[in-house]
């Protein structure tokens, strides 16, 4: 939203995609159609936000999503870089085309969930997820809601729960005490942050919401649907057993690459990031010309970082245009240059926090599946390496995994990790080459009236 | 198939999963594997079900993996089903009135 506005506001002609009705993202997230909520103050930040594109002259097209990008360095070798190419199916379900000269990517994070015995139980919620459902739909994940994974996300949901009047079973924190206490001095420069949490903080001490520091989730368990959850320190010990029917649990974020992927941008590891991210210069410039990528899609460093690294962005690929002069880009970037920097500051710290775990995966039982969509488990992962797969792509070939509707979304971070044990490292086990399509498209909205008896049969040559 | 989705232990508190104090669109109806349910019209149909008790969506391709919602923001495509015949994600669609949802 921010990219779109600065780049419009300055006399550019701008399209936006969005994949949700309303633009937002899942922090800035607009209530639906037809529904009035409280407001928090995210919701206001995102009012503003959206205010502010809508008024710019940005073309708005929510609804779109993009599934295929092209142009730009995929071209034919020896030939020039052609204009960006974005391929989106719109609500209606037509594709459209789109091209552009520049093009800035802003692809947020997905969830990343290390997997467990049972977490493929109904009733088993990434915690990202459960905090669309609380406030984009008003709906409690559940009547006792276990709260676990990583991060202030644990804290902000399990209030919201508590405040809504479900039951919190119990925030199992991967963190210990110590990691929240070190973290502090980096929040000092979010001072509104740091009294949200505390408040979430104080309202569950209140409720008397059992708050199990440095301890994860062992296994769900349940027949049909999950009932209750094992729950153990992180340094062994005694297990207990908490009846609930709904886990929401998260690990931290992880940048949505796909994109930059596909277009063969370089990337390095970066694990207080979030994992790979595009290696972007402080302009957020890939490595692939007129190609650029702002917030926590280039790496995690919170929601309120990211409208600055947007504008950054925007005022680079104007630059980059000719739209803009050296001196206006200068004189423009600094402002949002030192609002990314004091925002990342304490975004970066939270971001510390939610950093994949690789204890989390050495716990992994060797029969639990890792890869929801192909049903691929750890040892038949940790087989394929040692069979002689030694990174990621080769792992997909061997066993499926990273191959099924999500494109390895929800498995690779897990997977990743298992490989990178066995071969040195996460670079070594490198990530899953990017293709199109970029989400799953029907055929018949590519084809339309297409088909077989359309196929041009060649003549078949004379003997 | 047995999906649990007819209603399991949620039933009872059903209406009582979403959060009073806010303002929604009116009720409509719709159907989830035969059964007729309601829920606010432009909800979030995976949250919609969730709402309703149904947590399980159906047993997918594999009992051990069953549908269900997990990420809520059409990334992990575990939320699966069909709406009026067509493959659709739970946690993209809107409810609307007279929809038929089948598992997937």
């Amino acid at each position: 939203m921010a990219a779109a506005t600065e780049a419009a506001q300055r006399g550019a002609s701008v399209v936006v995609f969005d994949e949700s009705p309303a633009p937002g993202g899942q922090v800035y997230r607009a209530p639906p159609a037809g529904y009035a909520m409280p407001a928090d103050p995210d919701r206001l930040e995102g009012d503003a936000l959206r205010a502010a594109l809508a008024a710019s002259g940005a073309v708005v097209k929510t609804g779109h999503r993009v599934w295929g990008v092209g142009g730009g360095p995929l071209v034919p070798l020896g030939e020039d870089a052609a204009p960006f190419r974005i391929d989106a199916l719109a609500p209606d379900g037509s594709n459209s085309v789109t091209e552009a000269r520049a093009l800035v990517l802003a692809t947020g994070t997905h969830e990343r969930i290390i997997p467990f015995p049972g977490w493929t139980l109904p009733g088993v919620l990434g915690l990202a997820a459960a905090t669309i459902l609380l406030k984009a739909n008003g709906v409690l994940p559940g009547r006792r809601v276990v709260v676990a994974g990583a991060g202030p996300l644990l804290y902000a949901v399990a209030a919201k729960v508590a405040k809504a009047g479900a039951t919190v079973a119990a925030v199992v924190d991967l963190a210990a005490t110590s990691e929240w206490l070190a973290a502090l001095p980096a929040l000092m420069a979010r001072p509104d942050l740091l009294t949200r949490g505390a408040a979430w903080r104080a309202s569950l001490t209140l409720k008397g919401v059992p708050i199990l520091p440095a301890h994860r989730i062992v296994a769900a368990e349940g027949d049909k649907v999950l009932r209750r959850v094992r729950v153990a320190p992180l340094g062994g010990g005694e297990e207990r057993v908490i009846d609930c029917d709904a886990l929401t649990i998260g690990h931290g974020l992880v940048p949505a690459t796909e994109a930059t992927r596909a277009f063969r941008a370089a990337h390095r590891y970066e694990a207080t990031a979030g994992g790979w991210v595009p290696v972007l210069d402080e302009d957020r410039r890939t490595s692939i010309a007129r190609l650029y990528a702002c917030g926590d899609g280039s790496g995690v460093r919170g929601a309120a970082a990211a409208p600055a690294s947007g504008r950054l962005a925007a005022l680079a690929a104007l630059r980059d245009l000719g739209l803009i002069d050296s001196t206006t880009h200068a004189t423009a970037r600094s402002a949002p240059a030192a609002n990314f920097a004091r925002a990342a500051r304490a975004g970066g710290a939270m971001a510390r926090m939610m950093a994949l775990r690789p204890a989390l995966v050495a716990a992994i039982p060797p029969d639990t599946i890792i890869c929801r969509c192909e049903g691929v488990t750890r040892a038949q992962i940790e087989a394929a390496v040692t069979d002689g797969a030694t990174a990621m792509n080769q792992v997909k070939q061997f066993t499926r995994c990273g191959m099924g509707p999500c494109q390895g979304r929800m498995c690779g971070e897990a997977a990743a990790e298992l490989v990178a044990a066995k071969v040195g490292g996460r670079e070594k086990a490198g990530f899953a080459t990017g293709r199109v399509p970029l989400r799953p498209v029907a055929m018949d909205a590519l084809l339309g009236d297409f088909d077989y008896a359309d196929i041009p049969v060649p003549r078949p040559a004379p003997i | 198939m047995d999906v649990i989705a007819r209603r399991d232990m949620l039933t009872s508190v059903a209406d009582d999963l979403r959060i009073a104090g806010m303002t929604r669109p009116a009720p409509v109806a719709f159907t989830f594997d035969g059964a007729t349910f309601s829920a606010p019209e432009g909800e979030s149909l995976a949250a919609a079900l969730i709402a309703c008790g149904i947590r399980r969506l159906g047993d997918g391709l594999d009992p051990a993996r069953p549908r269900a919602a997990l990420c809520m923001m059409g990334v992990c495509q575990q939320c699966l089903l069909r709406v009026d015949g067509r493959l659709a994600q739970a946690c993209l669609v809107l409810v609307r009135a007279g929809m038929v949802v089948t598992p997937a």
